[in-house]
């Protein structure tokens, strides 16, 4: 059997995973990247996209994940998100306004700011069609 | 001694605030169960965010020590404080309770410019009299104080404190334990001295950071002071609602207390009035006879 560790994924609301997986993939601001078992310690930034895990049993699940964070140490992956949604449990209509609204802001000439918040909305919806639509 | 109506009339009007704070306190219950999960929740987070920062600054370079870490150089000495209070009374010695700690701390600081931030009504009710210098204060309610309004507020106090406006930042609220206890705190959220991190240090410099540390750092750290000021909020909440429910559940007993007291002199007047007349009746019936 192949070597598992220590999964939590985390955001404000509640512990949306906690369990002995054995891979994760994920979207780093540099690109996207696999954790194993005995992965070197490392702090990382993630930004918004989906995650992949194998659990114990090789059962592959993903998650939508906002932009956030994630700790390796000693076979405990602890990974802090604003927000993350299950595969099978997106809400495609309120993804596919959110998107659409996203998509107005950006035309809309206004601070930039505004249109920092608009991208990220619209990156965000996108995730979750993408996850939705698999 | 009262009148029979007089005394059914004080009745009727206890019942009604009876009802009344059951009412209240039945709504303080089930806010309270909901907010209770909120802040239970929330907790998991608001503590591995702690963790993640303290392992992030203990392996840190010490050299390259980021300014939010530390003391700025040459010490302004302005303190700005948020203070989270209800909006309503009735809940017992809840807002006292906090406002008493920060009046105790402002005391300690006195020489020293203080600027307060007001989340809550009473708080700033209490601190808008007596010269205090009141810098903001949120009208809207506390328990509508969203995430976007910390995020907000949080990017304008780390300008503020970039800039230099002010050289200390203080979080005063009410922290949540169980249903009968609730106690006033106060935490230093900038500068967040290595000493605010409990956790013992590990791995010392074998962490591989990606993108970088700094801009790790640059990133998790407002949020983690979001986190924690939003974990307060909810705290605080939740130790409010406690509080009213307890406050309401007392109110609600004295109520019934005097109820009973009432009764019983009600009764005791009805009885009197009664062998009163009874006494006339026979009386008169006895002079009939004599007659």
């Amino acid at each position: 059997m192949a070597k598992t560790f220590k999964l939590e994924i985390i955001t404000p609301e509640k512990v949306v995973y906690d369990n002995t997986v054995q891979g994760v993939t994920a979207e780093g601001t540099e690109g996207s990247f696999g954790v194993l078992a005995g992965h070197a310690a490392m702090i990382t930034e993630l930004q918004t996209g989906i995650l992949t895990l194998s659990d114990a049993n090789n059962k592959t699940e993903r998650f939508a994940l906002d932009s956030g964070f994630m700790e390796i140490l000693a076979n405990n992956v602890i990974v802090l998100t604003d927000a993350c949604t299950k595969e099978g449990e997106v809400d495609v209509e309120k993804a596919t306004a959110e998107k659409a609204s996203a998509e107005k802001a950006l035309l809309k000439v206004g601070a930039d700011v505004e249109k920092e918040k608009a991208k990220a909305a619209l990156k965000r919806a996108n995730t979750l069609l993408k996850l939705a639509n698999k | 001694m009262l009148s029979t109506k007089e005394i059914k009339q004080r009745i009727r009007s206890i019942t009604s605030i009876k009802q009344i704070t059951r009412a209240m306190e039945m709504v303080a219950a089930s806010r309270l169960k909901k907010v209770e999960s909120r802040v239970l929740a929330s907790r998991a987070y608001t503590e591995r965010m702690q963790q993640v920062l303290s392992h992030l600054a203990s392996s840190m370079p010490s050299e390259k020590s980021h300014p939010l870490f530390t003391k700025k150089e040459g010490g302004i000495p302005v303190i700005k404080i948020v203070l989270i209070t209800a909006d309503k009374g009735l809940c017992g010695a809840y807002n006292n309770n906090i406002i008493q700690k920060t009046l105790k701390f402002i005391k300690e600081n006195t020489g020293k410019p203080i600027r307060l931030i007001h989340i809550g009504k009473k708080g700033n009710l209490y601190f808008s009299k007596g010269g205090y210098t009141i810098e903001k204060y949120f009208p809207e309610n506390v328990e509508k104080f969203g995430y976007n309004q910390v995020k907000t507020l949080v990017s304008q106090l780390i300008d503020g404190y970039e800039a230099g406006e002010f050289g200390q930042l203080y979080l005063f609220f009410t922290k949540f334990n169980t249903m009968m206890q609730y106690s006033p705190t106060s935490v230093r959220l900038l500068p967040m001295g290595k000493d605010t991190f409990k956790s013992k240090v590990i791995a010392k410099g074998e962490y591989i950071f990606e993108p970088s540390a700094e801009q790790i750092i640059e990133h998790l750290f407002p949020k983690y002071i979001e986190t924690q000021i939003y974990q307060c909020i909810l705290e605080s909440l939740t130790s409010e609602y406690a509080a009213r429910r307890v406050a309401m559940i007392s109110a609600t007993e004295n109520a019934g207390e005097m109820i009973d007291e009432l009764t019983r002199s009600y009764n005791k007047a009805r009885q009197e009035t009664i062998t009163k007349e009874l006494l006339e009746i026979v009386s008169g019936a006895e002079a009939l006879t004599q007659g």
